[in-house]
C-alpha cells in the first residue's frame, strides 16, 4: 500500500513536470531562437546586429481588418523569416515566403519589393488555415473541425484518402486571389477562370444559381458555396454526387477529367458570396442583373457550317454534356431518356422547340433551358432528327428491354432507372386493375402514338400494330399476370353535353375545390396536398398537351367511373351527373388554352 | 526489514539504519511536496497573457524613402510620430503620458487637445499635467529593407537610426 503510493506521488510529480515543460516551453519560441541565432552569424553590418539586440522570442501577429472580419495571423510566429529575403535558401518554417512576379512583386536594386505587404494583407486571406493557432496542427487547419485548412497544401483526416492527392497544389489557392480579382480575363487566376469556362461549357449553369453569373433552380444555390464547403466535399461532389449524398440527383459528368473538376472546384471554392473588391454599389447591380446575358457572354458558340451541321450537331451534344443525364450510344448518364434512336421517336419541330424551353413540350420537365444559338439548336436537332437506327429487338421481350424498360423498369412496376426524373411517372405495369380496365385500343394507342406532353414517345415508326400487340401480350404475362377479361363497356356520353359557358365553368370550379383540389390541387397542377402520398401521382390538369389529347368522353369516364389501380374515385358513388361532370370537363379545359404549336405527340 | 544507506552529514560519512516505512515515507512526502510546488509554479503562466489582441507591437511602417529628411509625419493608427532629420530616424510615442489621449502635432513639439500637456520636439514635457515625456520606442531596419518600430522596447530620448 505504502509502496504503491510512493510510486503514484512521484508519477504525479512527473505528469507536473511535464505539464509545466509543456506551459513554458514552446515549439515557436525555438523556431524564433534558432532564427535569431541565424540572424546574427548572418549580420554583415552593425545596423543588422543591432537590429538583433534586445529580441526575445514571443508570440508576434499581424492585424488585418480589412478584408471581412477581423483577422489575427500569428502565422509569423514561427514562419518569423518570412519576409527576411536571406533565408530563401532554409527549410520551413524558418524560409522566406517566395517572391514572385506573378503576385505582383518587382524587384528594385537588387532587392525584392512585395506588392501584397504581409502588414497588410496577413497570410489567411490567401492561404486560408487558422490565423490564432499556434501549434502546427492547430494552425493549418488539420484537425477536422476547423472550415479552412491551409489551401493546397493541409488535408484533414477525414478527408477521402483517394482524393487527397488531387486537393494539393498551390492552383487551390487562386480561389483566394480571386476574392479581390474577380474579373474572369485576370491573368492570375488561371485555373479559377478554367473553372468558370467549364460551369458554363458543362451545362452546370442549368441546375445552379450563381449570383451574378446564372440563374439555374434545379440545384443548390452556389453562389456562397466556398464559404460552406470545403474542398474536399466539393471534389467528391463533382466527381460522384452519390457518394456524398445518396439522394442527390445531379449527374456525373464523365467527360470531365481530375484536372477539369480540379479546376472546377477551385472555381467554386473563390465563390464566397462577397467580393472584397467590389462597393456596395457594384454588388447591388450585380443582383440585379440576371444571369442569361453572363451565361451568353461567356459561351462560345460554334460557327455552324451548313454542310456539316450534322457532325457539328453531334460535336455540340458530346461536348456540352447531354450525355451527362441522357443516353447516347455507349454513353449514359442514367437520368434522362435514351436518345439513341430519336429521329425516330420524335418530330424535328418538337426537338428544336424542346431544345429551346423543354417545358414547351412537356409542362413538367426537369430537364433546364440551356443556352444555344439559333445555328447551334438546328445543328443538334439535324443530329438527333438524323439517329434512326432501331436497336435489334427480335422477341417482344428483347423489345420491352431495348425501349420500355428504361423508364418503366425491370419488373414493370414503372421504377426504371430514370423513373425518379420523369413526371408524371411511367406507368405501372403491375397495377393489373388498370392494365385490364383499358381496351387494348387505347393501350396500342398510346404505344403507337404516345402520351402527349409526357416523355412517352411515340413508338409507331419502330412498331407496328402487331409488334405493338405482342408487347403488350408479353407485358401482360410478364408483369400484368392477370388474364383480360371483358370490359363491360360504360355508359358516358361521346361528348360533353353541357355547353361551355361562364356559369358552367364556375360551376366546374366549385365542384372541383370542393372534391377534387385534395389531390389535383387548387390549381388543377396535380400537386393537392394528398398528391404526395399517392401514386401513381394525380395528373396535372394544366398539362395542355395531354389534355389536347383526351377526349370528352375519356374524361366523363375517368370522372364518373373512376381509374382502377388509382386513387381516382368512382364519383357517380358521390352523386356526380352528367351535368355535375360536364361543368367539371367545361372548367379543366378552360385552364388550358390551346397549346401554341411545337407539340404533336402522335403523327405517325 | 531495514536498509541500509550512506548518507553524508558534515565532513565524514555515517550508516544510518532507516525502516522501509521511513523511506516510503520520505519519497511520499518528497513527491507530494514537488507536485505542490511544481502546481503553484504553473500558475505563473497565467500571470502574464501570452499574446495579446489588438495591434502588434512591432510593426514595419515602410521604406526609408517614405519620410523625406526633415519631416515629422504622424501614424494615427500606430500612434507613434516618425522624425526624420538628415539620414536619421526616430519613432516618438503620440500617446500622452497623462490620460492616454493622441497628442498632436504643434509648432513648438507636441500638443495634447484633452488636458493641454505640452512637449518639446524631443517628447519633454513643457507644460500640463502629463507626468512623463514621451517614449521613445526602438526603430530599426529590417531585412527586406523597410523600417520596424518595436514599441515594446523604450529607447533613450535621442537614439537615432542612422540609415
Amino acid at each position: 500500500m505504502r509502496f504503491a503510493l510512493a510510486i503514484g506521488t512521484f508519477l504525479i510529480l512527473f505528469i507536473h513536470g511535464v505539464v509545466l515543460y509543456n506551459q513554458f516551453s514552446h515549439k515557436w519560441e525555438r523556431h524564433q531562437i534558432a532564427y535569431f541565432d541565424q540572424a546574427r552569424a548572418q549580420a554583415k553590418s552593425d545596423a543588422e546586429r543591432a537590429a538583433l539586440e534586445d529580441r526575445k522570442p514571443r508570440i508576434e501577429q499581424t492585424v488585418v481588418a480589412d478584408f471581412g472580419e477581423t483577422r489575427v495571423a500569428r502565422c509569423v510566429t514561427c514562419h518569423i523569416a518570412s519576409d527576411d529575403p536571406r533565408f530563401s535558401g532554409y527549410q520551413q518554417p524558418l524560409k522566406t515566403h517566395p517572391y514572385s512576379v506573378a503576385m505582383g512583386d518587382v524587384q528594385k536594386d537588387g532587392r525584392w519589393e512585395r506588392r501584397h505587404k504581409f502588414s497588410e494583407f496577413g497570410c489567411t486571406v490567401c492561404h486560408d488555415g487558422q490565423g490564432r493557432g499556434l501549434s502546427p496542427e492547430f494552425a493549418h487547419g488539420n484537425d477536422e473541425f476547423w472550415p479552412d485548412p491551409l489551401l493546397g497544401y493541409a488535408t484533414q483526416p477525414t478527408w477521402r484518402k483517394d482524393l487527397v492527392p488531387m486537393l494539393r497544389g498551390k492552383e487551390y489557392l487562386e480561389a483566394n486571389c480571386a476574392q479581390c480579382h474577380p474579373g474572369s480575363e485576370f491573368k492570375g487566376t488561371p485555373t479559377v477562370n478554367r473553372g468558370m469556362q467549364l460551369f458554363y461549357a458543362s451545362n452546370c449553369y442549368g441546375c445552379h444559381r450563381i449570383e451574378g453569373m446564372s440563374d439555374g433552380t434545379i440545384g443548390p444555390d452556389l453562389s456562397e458555396v466556398g464559404r460552406k464547403f470545403k474542398i474536399d466535399y466539393i471534389y467528391a461532389r463533382i466527381k460522384d454526387p452519390k457518394s456524398v449524398l445518396a439522394t442527390s440527383i445531379m449527374p456525373r459528368f464523365n467527360m470531365l477529367n481530375d484536372e477539369d473538376i480540379k479546376a472546377l472546384v477551385i472555381f467554386l471554392k473563390s465563390r464566397k458570396g462577397r467580393n472584397f473588391s467590389e462597393t456596395e454599389m457594384e454588388r447591388y447591380h450585380l443582383r440585379a442583373t440576371g444571369g442569361a446575358e453572363l451565361v451568353q457572354a461567356h459561351i462560345k458558340p460554334v460557327a455552324i457550317n451548313p454542310a456539316q451541321m450534322v457532325k457539328q450537331g453531334e460535336q455540340l451534344i458530346n461536348d456540352r454534356a447531354c450525355t451527362a443525364c441522357h443516353k447516347l450510344g455507349a454513353k449514359d448518364g442514367a437520368i434522362a431518356p435514351d436518345l439513341s434512336f430519336e429521329g425516330l421517336i420524335r418530330e424535328p419541330q418538337w426537338l428544336d422547340a424542346h431544345f429551346r424551353n423543354p417545358r414547351s413540350t412537356m409542362p413538367d420537365s426537369i430537364m433546364p433551358s440551356f443556352r444555344f444559338t439559333e445555328d447551334e439548336f438546328k445543328a443538334m436537332t439535324a443530329y438527333l432528327s438524323g439517329l434512326r437506327t432501331a436497336p435489334p429487338a427480335p422477341t417482344p421481350e428483347a423489345t420491352y428491354k431495348a425501349l420500355c424498360l428504361r423508364c418503366h423498369g425491370e419488373k414493370g412496376d414503372g421504377r426504371g432507372p430514370i423513373a425518379e426524373h420523369l413526371d408524371p411517372s411511367p406507368r405501372d405495369f403491375t397495377k393489373a386493375a388498370f392494365m385490364n380496365s383499358k381496351t387494348m385500343t387505347r393501350l396500342v394507342g398510346s404505344v403507337r402514338k404516345g402520351v402527349a406532353g409526357t416523355s412517352m414517345p411515340a413508338w409507331g415508326k419502330l412498331l407496328d400494330e402487331q409488334q405493338a400487340t405482342n408487347l403488350l401480350g408479353y407485358i401482360q404475362t410478364a408483369f400484368v399476370k392477370e388474364a383480360r377479361t371483358d370490359l363491360k363497356p360504360h355508359t358516358v356520353p361521346e361528348t360533353n353535353p353541357v355547353p361551355s359557358s361562364p356559369e358552367s365553368i364556375k360551376r366546374g370550379q366549385a365542384t372541383f375545390v370542393e372534391n377534387c383540389a385534395g389531390c389535383h390541387g387548387k390549381r388543377g397542377d396535380g400537386k393537392g396536398p394528398n398528391s404526395l402520398d399517392i401514386l401513381p401521382k394525380p395528373r396535372n390538369l394544366r398539362n395542355a398537351f395531354f389534355l389536347e389529347t383526351v377526349e370528352d368522353k375519356r374524361l366523363f369516364d375517368s370522372i364518373l367511373y373512376g381509374v382502377q389501380g388509382t386513387a381516382m374515385p368512382s364519383w357517380t358513388d358521390y352523386g356526380f351527373d352528367n351535368n355535375t361532370v360536364g361543368d367539371l370537363v367545361n372548367f379543366i379545359r378552360n385552364l388550358n388554352p390551346k397549346p401554341k404549336g411545337g407539340q404533336n405527340a402522335g403523327t405517325i | 526489514m531495514a536498509v541500509n544507506l550512506k548518507r553524508s552529514s558534515g565532513g565524514g560519512t555515517a550508516e544510518v539504519n532507516v525502516s522501509r516505512r521511513r523511506m516510503l515515507g520520505w519519497i511520499t512526502g518528497t513527491g507530494l511536496v514537488g507536485s505542490g510546488v511544481l502546481s503553484a509554479l504553473s500558475n505563473f503562466v497565467f500571470i502574464k497573457p501570452r499574446a495579446t489582441y489588438g495591434q502588434p507591437q512591432r510593426f514595419s511602417i515602410g521604406k526609408p524613402d517614405d519620410f523625406p529628411a526633415g519631416t515629422r509625419i504622424t501614424l494615427e493608427a500606430r500612434r507613434i510620430c516618425v522624425v526624420r532629420e538628415g539620414s536619421r530616424l526616430a519613432a516618438i510615442s503620440t500617446t500622452c503620458t497623462h490620460l492616454g489621449c493622441i497628442v498632436g502635432l504643434s509648432d513648438t513639439g507636441f500638443a495634447c487637445p484633452c488636458h493641454g500637456s505640452r512637449f518639446d520636439t524631443d517628447g519633454t514635457v513643457t507644460g500640463g499635467p502629463a507626468p512623463r515625456a514621451l517614449p521613445w520606442f526602438k526603430i530599426t531596419l529590417a531585412p527586406n529593407g523597410e523600417i520596424e518600430v518595436d514599441k515594446d522596447i523604450e529607447v533613450a530620448p535621442g537614439s537615432y537610426l542612422t540609415l
